[in-house]
Parts: structure tokens; C-alpha cells; sequence
């Protein structure tokens, strides 16, 4: 559609090209969709906070400065869109209430075709992984982020999150084979 | 290395981060180390399966709910720029008439009320025409987003959202060649039918666009689908299309031809001579 690097494009959105959102817009709100999908494991929930993101770039698209990558600024605000999401879901609903199963999300039959049941299983598995463990495995794996990144937009060091990483594996893992209905190795 | 240090760089190893050198004292490690290299395993296989969970497509109401966002967002700044391209030019005025000394700011301040509502009519006229411009330019750039979203629209798989894509294209004031293309592209290959019929509808607000008139004739020949074909022949007439005569002839000859497409097809010859 437009090869202009996503950088430039929010430099043309800050300065008044508000157009130029649309293709910002086409690039990432599957990946930002999925983002939330996984940390909140529901899709109109899901579909809202995608929604906001985009509103608050507009809202704030002043403080753009373009030093670095528009993904990094785009995950802070989806990070602070998600957090206002969990402190109005606690003021509404019980904390164990809060994750609806997504539709089909219940691991089908053993009959079915595996693939499907481990990747039903793996996002069980995953729901069930602390938040904090969570957020870092989707914005590595999913959203192909460098730890370097990731640590510059949670604020900490790089060492933190590689092991982060690290026990974030093992703990899913450790869930995964416990819905399998075996021990962890 | 050392089973901690295997541990620290496990991330690394998994993400290919590792260098050539890390690597290979990892590997030695592991080729010594059963425990490290059966943790290791357990862990670049849940990342692998990580890796290929499928990604879910968003309903798309997701998408027309951004496009009204965007689209009241511009509304909204072009009404801004009206009210702003007024009061800035007025206050810039001003500040130029200003002097510095408070003594002659209070004379002028009576000047300038004695002055009043004539000169505000003046001063109002250029500043009105510097916001129209800006004004003009912010529509521009809704027909550009506007573009933006009938082509991706037009691309998607699914048929609901293509006709969303041809409902958009419809909307903009200065279609451009990209966006004629597009439709004419939908319209002749569109594989359902409701998103070609939409398509001959969008085209016949630009039908005085070069391009448009001949891409409808060439289109009739290529169309299979009685609607279709009626729609694009009752379009020719409409807009008195007289090359198209030579491809109703065509039309008519055609043997497999829908009889109810064919009695059109002849008295569009009629309408059109």
C-alpha cells in the first residue's frame, strides 16, 4: 500500500497528515488485536482496547518525537490501554471472573487433528501464565520484538527480561503438559 | 561455560541472538550436559509451538469503527482550523498595532474602540480566505484516507468487506486512476456477484472519467452473470455510451446468452441510435 517506514508516517500524522493513521492502522491492528486477544482472552474486549490505542495515538500524536520506533511508542500506549482496561474490569467484576474464554477456545476433542488441539492447549496454557510473564512472551514471540526493545519499553534492564523469558518458557511449558493431563519433564 | 551461564543465555539461544562463539561454547556444554540439554529441548519446543499458533483475524466492524473515528477526528480539525484561521489573524493584527509604551497602549485601546466594528469587517476578509484554503486541504486529505481505505477494503477476502471497500471508493470526491482501476478490476473479477453489481453502481458516479466508460464497454463482454450484464447495459444507455453499441451487437450474437439479457441488450441498440 505505502512503503514509507512507520516512523515517517507518524512524523507526517503529528505534523497534521491525520490521513496518514489509515495505513499505520493497516499495518498493525491484527498484530495489536492479537496482542490483547492473548492478555485478555476476549475479542470484543480485545477489539475495544485496539480502538483506544489508535484514539490515543491521535489524542497524543504531539508527543511523538520519533527517536524511536513507532511500535515501541504504539505497545507503551497499548500497555497503558490495557492497564486502565484491568483497573475498570476489577471495579466491575471479581478478579477470577475477569478472563472469558474465547470462543472455541475449550481444547476440542483428542480425535480432532492435533495441531489444532495443542494450539487450543497452548493458548489455555498461556492464559494461565502470570501477566507479567505473559506481556514479555507476546511482545518477544508475537509481536517480534528484541529484548532490547522490550526492556526499553518496560523500563528495565535486558538481563531482567531474558530471564524473564527463561522462566516464562519453563512455567508454560510446566502448565502445558499439566492440561495434557502429564507431569512436567 | 557452566550450567548457569547455559541458563542466562537460554533466551538468546532460543531468539538466534546468540554469537558464533557463544554458540559453540553452548553447544560444547550441552553435548557434555544431559540435564541442561533435556531443559533446553523441553524449552525450544514450547517456543517453537509458540511460534506457530495461529494468528485470529478482529471482526470488521473493528475496522469501519477506526474509519469514523479518523474521519470525525478530521471533521473536527478542519472546523478547529475555520475558527482558529479567524482569530488568529485578528490577534496578530493586533499585536502588530500594539505599541510598546502602557501610555500609547491605552490611547490606541480608545482608537481601536472608536475604530470597532468597521474595521473588524476588513480585517476578517483575508484570514476567511486563508482558512478556506486550509480548509480545502484538510478535504483533500479525507478523499486521500478515503482512498487509503476503499483499496484495502477492496483487497479483502471477504465479500462483506469489499463491499465496504466499493461503498468507500464511492465516497470520494476525486477518485483518482488508482481507485477507477480498482473498481473496474472489482467489477470484472470480482467472484461475487452483489460486490460487481455494487461496483457498476460506484463506476456510474465516475463515469465521465475516461477510463470508466471504456472499462464498463470492455467489461460487458467478460460478464457472465445475468444481473451484471443488465446492470452494465442499463448504465451504457444512461450515460449515452454510443461506442457500446458495437458490444450490445456482440452481445446479442452470442448464442448462450440470457434471453431476458438479450431483449435489454436490443432495445439498449434501439435507445442508444
Amino acid at each position: 500500500m505505502d512503503s514509507t517506514s512507520d516512523n515517517r508516517l507518524m512524523e507526517e500524522v503529528r505534523d497534521g497528515k491525520v490521513e496518514r493513521l489509515a495505513i499505520l492502522f493497516e499495518r498493525h491492528h491484527v498484530m495489536l488485536f492479537n496482542f490483547f486477544l492473548r492478555l485478555t482472552g476476549n475479542r470484543s474486549a480485545s477489539e475495544d482496547l485496539v480502538q483506544d490505542v489508535f484514539f490515543r495515538i491521535l489524542k497524543y500524536r504531539d508527543t511523538y518525537q520519533g527517536q524511536s520506533k513507532f511500535t515501541l511508542w504504539m505497545y507503551q500506549i497499548a500497555r497503558h490501554v490495557h492497564v486502565d482496561h484491568l483497573r475498570k474490569l476489577k471495579q466491575e467484576v471479581p478478579l477470577d471472573e475477569q478472563f472469558e474464554e474465547p470462543a472455541g477456545a475449550e481444547p476440542p476433542a483428542i480425535n480432532r487433528l492435533s495441531a489444532e488441539f495443542d494450539a487450543a492447549l497452548l493458548k489455555k496454557a498461556l492464559d494461565r501464565l502470570p501477566l507479567r510473564k505473559r506481556e514479555v512472551l507476546l511482545l518477544s514471540r508475537f509481536q517480534d520484538m528484541k529484548y532490547r526493545e522490550i526492556a526499553e519499553l518496560l523500563g528495565c534492564d535486558i538481563g531482567s527480561i531474558k530471564s524473564t523469558i527463561h522462566r516464562a518458557i519453563k512455567e508454560l511449558g510446566k502448565i502445558y503438559f499439566e492440561l495434557q493431563g502429564g507431569t512436567s519433564p | 561455560m557452566n550450567c548457569d551461564e547455559l541458563r542466562e543465555k537460554s533466551a538468546d539461544y532460543l531468539a538466534r541472538e546468540l554469537d558464533e562463539k557463544s554458540l559453540g561454547e553452548a553447544r560444547g556444554h550441552l553435548a557434555d550436559c544431559a540435564a541442561c540439554r533435556e531443559e533446553l529441548e523441553g524449552l525450544s519446543a514450547i517456543w517453537t509451538k509458540l511460534g506457530v499458533l495461529p494468528k485470529e483475524q478482529p471482526g470488521s466492524a473493528l475496522r469501519s469503527r477506526f474509519y469514523e473515528m479518523l474521519q470525525a477526528y478530521m471533521e473536527g480539525l478542519a472546523k478547529n482550523q475555520e475558527r482558529r484561521g479567524l482569530g488568529q489573524t485578528l490577534s496578530d493584527w493586533l499585536g502588530r498595532l500594539m505599541p510598546r509604551k502602557p501610555a500609547y497602549q491605552l490611547a490606541l485601546s480608545f482608537v481601536l474602540i472608536a475604530a470597532g466594528l468597521g474595521s473588524g469587517y476588513l480585517l476578517s476578509v483575508r484570514p476567511r480566505s486563508a482558512a478556506r484554503t486550509e480548509v480545502a486541504g484538510l478535504k483533500g486529505e479525507v478523499d486521500d484516507m478515503r482512498r487509503i481505505v476503499a483499496v484495502s477494503l477492496l483487497k479483502q477476502a471477504s465479500p462483506s468487506e469489499r463491499l465496504m471497500g466499493v461503498s468507500w471508493s464511492a465516497r470520494i470526491d476525486r477518485p483518482g486512476d488508482e481507485i477507477i482501476q480498482a473498481l473496474v478490476e472489482t467489477l470484472n473479477n470480482d467472484p461475487n456477484v452483489s460486490v460487481r453489481l455494487a461496483a457498476v453502481d460506484a463506476l456510474y458516479l465516475f463515469y465521465d472519467h475516461p477510463e470508466v466508460k471504456e472499462g464498463l464497454i470492455d467489461s460487458l463482454a467478460g460478464q457472465r452473470s445475468p444481473l451484471v450484464q443488465i446492470s452494465l447495459i442499463n448504465l451504457l444507455v444512461e450515460i449515452r455510451e454510443r461506442r457500446a453499441a458495437e458490444a450490445l451487437e456482440r452481445l446479442i450474437r452470442d448464442e448462450n446468452l440470457n434471453p431476458k439479457v438479450k431483449k435489454r441488450a436490443e432495445l439498449g441498440l434501439v435507445q442508444l441510435s
